[in-house]
């Protein structure tokens, strides 16, 4: 089976420190392919490499047999490379249905002039994929509020949705379960299942190990910036590395709490 | 002995080069040390709030005035003044004119007389205290309640003071230039430098080194108490992090409106020691320089405005020496250059640094205007032809100016809303652009004949007819601001605002006042064609009588207008429309939705300039000749704060901003009733407008505010309010109790 996407080699630096360091994954058509790390992992960086958002220093992204190099995000994106974002970037004063619209168009160089002339460019088409791509982010019913009106679960999914109206063949989703319930989350992870129904793959990245390991087929570790591991769920579940990465970063937080509530008695102290 | 070993060094490396241009950089360190002295005034305020002060060089300018009024002598300029007054920063609300004379009500105060011929250094003092108090008014009346509005709201703000204050000052001085002889070593009349550097024909004014050095003094105090005390301290960290700056125990306003008081006295002291070299009211558009000296300073660096003013002010001078050489090509002259200077400055430091310019950390900034789709169009575009029609049956002549002058304001306006209300682009620049098409389109269609028998100066020109040459016109005010539009496809907001300002300067100097471009005429009266479109005259002017007769012109106009109008609003309902509202509200997330940000832009940027452009043809065919003056960057400043004030979002806006503009129906109608109401007290009025616009609407504009209170007095008398989400919450709540 052909690989949708491919990374070879990617490498990405900022100043000396390797964001992503030497990165290869390789995402099958119609699969549900998941990325799980601990904070500051690179999992961000590795999503705006691969969109053209950051500039990479080495390796390839080759998706469905184009070479991404030279390409700008608005390029990859036409070619249904589509992404949401961790930190919501909505059209804030555009409302949820014109949010959605926005991508769902394709202009050429004559669109002014039909817009001038109000020659008709909203298709049956356009509109069912609006309509699925709202009932797949479960908000039907709010396509004339605002996204600030929205409550911040809300919100995300109005970034799913719109990655979803824009037709992608693969949607990048960066932690679109942050800030959702529980019941939210697992309601969210059934509706982006249904997504394989229709010619998306997928490529989940998130905080919420449950709701990975609930829904990927397939699973990719990273860990300052490397891929440390992969397989499905199950492997994932087992292998000792994943376990010492995330129980490390607990460890760690709690010494850097630590040190801050010191830190703060000196300072206190000192006063 | 040092300075001779200087002199020694400079001759030694230029032993080659060209005296001319040597002397060229040092006659240059004049007006570079007032650059200099405002560009570390910008950089303060923009340290102290994040505010780029456009408005910077018009404190200066104010305080200026204030010294030359103070020193006036009595009865030297004989216009009703007795010198050793000063003006407060306003004017009086409630003018005597007419029945409000009988009324007897308690003006104001304007003008206090503090003494007559006071000493230089009291005079000194009283004006730094006068440009202290305009700081502080600044800080406390428009840039304090703005601290947390969009980048436009706050660049809004700043234009609408340089507009205000700059009317004040000719309501309050008078609109005469002063030449005052300076002081103490700043002095006009004292003996110059002779032979300096060992050239004969050369005389530096004795001013000169002592103003480079007060700069460089001044600055380097500046710097001084910014860098050692504690109070520079916590403006640094308040500029770093507002909010880390608020826990550590400062308040971020209090020291935001401490360095406004500080750029502001900065700004009164170059004003005052550069008057015996200018007139105050040049000093308005010195804030180009001197941004241009700030951002070589990164807009954080004190040290790096001072070196970037001097540096600026010695570039332009030699550019300006190297055009008496005979080499220096005929179609740049000696103005366009000095002004184009600046502009080099700040598009190479944007361009190059535009990324690393610090973006102050603020907590947030508020929504965007709204801007909803017309839904009706056609029905509105009908009843404004209609009542346009009707009036220009109604009016006589002069009142049909006034209309024609409106629709020819509205189409301006028009272009504005799609570049700064639609794509969120905040040019400054599209009026000068207007202007562009309509010398181009004078040009192409003068055939070196007299047009009419008043003339004074005939245009030779290919003689094209006219739609053809209209056309060129447009087109070249299209490519214009595409050509303006490439920086903002690397910087974006308040930055685009630095670099349109500059280009208003340049190209005023560069294209329309060029003479081999533009014809003999450019400089001073620039006679207009008579146009006819297929065989029909368009002309405001009649053909034979050369009298105004503007049934046809009228006509025309209405008609263009009526087309931009539809054009604007099927634009906002479309495709393209709701793409330029995406950029404006987030630019990484409508590349991820696939939309290419740059095309777009340039698309947004071309649109606007075409509306600009149509404009600048309306303008062309009105009037018998059209002047640079008529494009001033302060009518371009008037136009955006009535667009802002009327709705920037909106086709309606740009109607109700072009009829309040000064020479549009409402301000002529208000002139007739009282006499005396003036461009500058239109202006001023503008200015406050668009500043309260920008703080209580959130810049959502007359014709907005005004449509959300028609719906909701239409639902209330229909008793259809909208339940609150509480009542129906008590609703369900009682019925669950039954």
């Amino acid at each position: 089976m052909s690989k949708l996407l491919e990374t070879n080699g990617l490498t990405v630096t900022f100043g000396g420190l390797n964001a992503n360091d030497n990165v290869d994954i390789g995402i099958e058509k119609g699969s549900f392919v998941g990325l799980i790390g601990p904070n500051g992992a690179g999992k961000t960086t590795f999503i705006d490499a691969i969109t053209g958002f950051v500039p990479t220093s080495a390796g390839s992204v080759v998706f469905d047999g184009h070479d991404l190099s030279d390409l700008k995000p608005h390029q990859r994106a036409q070619l249904g490379l589509v992404r949401t974002f961790q930190s919501l970037e909505l059209f804030e004063d555009l409302s949820v249905k014109d949010n959605l619209l926005v991508a769902a168009h394709q202009t050429t160089w004559y669109t002014l002039a039909l817009d001038v002339f109000r020659i008709q460019q909203k298709s049956e088409e356009i509109e069912e994929r609006i309509d699925w791509a709202l009932e797949v982010a479960g908000l039907k019913g709010l396509e004339e509020e605002l996204p600030t009106d929205l409550p911040h679960g809300q919100r995300k999914l109005v970034g799913v949705a719109r990655a979803l109206a824009a037709q992608p063949n693969l949607v990048l989703l960066d932690e679109p379960a942050a800030g959702l319930d529980t019941a939210e989350s697992n309601a969210l992870g059934g509706h982006l299942r249904g997504l394989l129904d229709h010619d998306v793959t997928v490529f989940l990245i998130d905080h919420d190990m449950g709701l990975v390991l609930s829904v990927c087929d397939f699973i990719y570790v990273m860990d300052f910036g490397k891929i440390i591991a992969s397989g499905t769920p199950e492997e994932i579940r087992s292998n000792s590395e994943v376990i010492a990465a995330y129980l490390g970063e607990e460890a760690g937080e709690v010494q850097a709490r630590s040190a801050e509530e010191l830190r703060g008695m000196s300072d206190t102290a000192g006063e | 002995m040092l300075r001779d070993k200087f002199v020694i060094l400079v001759i030694c490396i230029t032993y080659r080069g060209d005296m001319e241009l040597i002397f060229g950089l040092f006659a240059g360190l004049a007006s570079g040390s007032v650059f200099a002295l405002l560009g570390a005034g910008l950089v303060i305020a923009y340290r102290g709030s994040g505010v780029i002060n456009f408005a910077h060089g018009s404190v200066a300018a104010y305080a200026a005035f204030t010294w030359d009024e103070l020193r006036d002598m009595p009865g030297e300029t004989g216009i009703g003044n007795e010198g050793g007054s000063i003006y407060l920063p306003w004017f009086d609300p409630i003018p005597e004119w007419g029945f409000l004379k009988a009324l007897h009500i308690n003006n104001l105060p304007v003008e206090i007389h503090i003494m007559t011929d006071p000493p230089a250094w009291l005079a000194m003092i009283i004006t730094l205290a006068m440009s202290a108090f305009i700081g502080l008014l600044m800080h406390f009346l428009v840039f304090r309640p703005l601290r947390n509005s969009p980048m436009l709201a706050k660049v809004v703000g700043s234009v609408g003071i340089m507009l205000y204050l700059q009317a004040v000052a000719l309501l309050n001085f008078g609109g005469s230039n002063r030449a005052d002889d300076g002081f103490w070593v700043f002095n006009s009349t004292s003996e110059p430098i002779e032979n300096f550097l060992g050239m004969d024909d050369k005389n530096l004014p004795r001013s000169t080194p002592y103003l480079a050095l007060a700069a460089i003094l001044i600055g380097a105090l500046a710097w001084a108490l910014y860098r050692y005390t504690r109070f520079g301290l916590a403006t640094r960290a308040a500029d770093e992090n507002e909010k880390g700056a608020t826990l550590l125990g400062y308040s971020p306003q209090f020291l935001a409106g401490l360095n406004w008081v500080i750029s502001s006295v900065l700004a009164g002291l170059a004003g005052v020691i550069f008057l015996h070299k200018t007139m105050p009211n040049q000093l308005n558009l010195y804030v180009v320089s001197a941004l241009a000296a700030a951002l070589v300073g990164g807009l954080t660096s004190i040290p790096g405005a001072i070196v970037g003013g001097l540096g600026l002010g010695a570039f332009a001078s030699m550019g300006v020496s190297a055009t008496s050489y005979s080499w220096w090509p005929e179609w740049l002259p000696v103005d366009g250059v000095r002004a184009f200077a600046p502009v080099l400055v700040v598009i190479l430091v944007l361009y190059f640094r535009g990324h690393k310019l610090p973006i102050r950390g603020t907590v947030g900034l508020g929504r965007q205007p709204r801007a909803p789709a017309t839904k009706h169009p056609m029905i509105g575009v009908g009843v404004g032809v209609f009542i346009a029609l009707l009036m220009s049956n109604i009016f006589i002549s002069k009142w049909e100016s006034t209309l024609t002058m409106t629709l020819v304001a509205i189409l301006a306006m028009l272009s504005l809303v799609v570049l700064l209300g639609f794509l969120g682009q905040i040019s400054l620049v599209q009026w000068t652009l207007a202007g562009v098409s309509s010398f181009v389109l004078i040009r192409l269609a003068s055939d070196g004949l007299k047009v009419r028998p008043m003339d004074f100066f005939v245009v030779w020109g290919p003689g094209l007819p006219d739609p053809l040459a209209a056309l060129g016109g447009v087109v070249a005010a299209v490519i214009l601001g595409l050509l303006i539009g490439i920086p903002a496809l690397r910087i974006r907001g308040v930055q685009l605002a630095v670099v349109t300002l500059a280009a208003i300067v340049a190209i005023e100097d560069l294209v329309m006042r060029n003479r081999p471009l533009m014809g003999t005429a450019a400089h001073t009266m620039n006679p207009t064609p008579k146009p006819e479109w297929f065989g029909q005259y368009v002309g405001a002017l009649d053909e034979q009588s050369n009298q105004t007769d503007y049934w046809k012109y009228t006509v025309f106009s209405i008609i263009v207008v009526a087309l931009a109008g539809i054009f604007v609003v099927n634009l906002r309902r479309g495709v393209i429309g709701r793409r330029f509202l995406a950029i404006r509200s987030n630019e990484r997330a409508a590349a991820a939705a696939g939309v290419n940000v740059a095309r777009t832009k340039m698309l947004g940027f071309g649109v606007s300039s075409f509306l600009a452009g149509l404009a600048g043809m309306l303008i062309a065919y009105k009037m018998p000749m059209v002047t640079s003056e008529f494009f001033s960057p302060f009518v371009g400043l008037a136009m955006i704060a009535f667009v802002y004030l009327g709705g920037i979002t909106t086709v309606w806006g740009a109607v109700l901003g072009g009829m309040l503009v000064g020479g549009g129906l409402f301000s002529e109608f208000g002139g007739l009733h009282f006499e005396g109401i003036t461009q500058a007290y239109i202006n001023a009025v503008g200015g406050i407008g668009l500043i309260a616009n920008a703080i209580l609407t959130s810049g959502e504009g007359i014709s907005l505010t005004l449509t959300n209170q028609a719906k909701a007095l239409i639902a209330t008398m229909r008793g259809t309010t909208p339940k609150t989400d509480e009542q129906e919450e008590l609703v369900v709540a009682e019925e669950a109790n039954v």
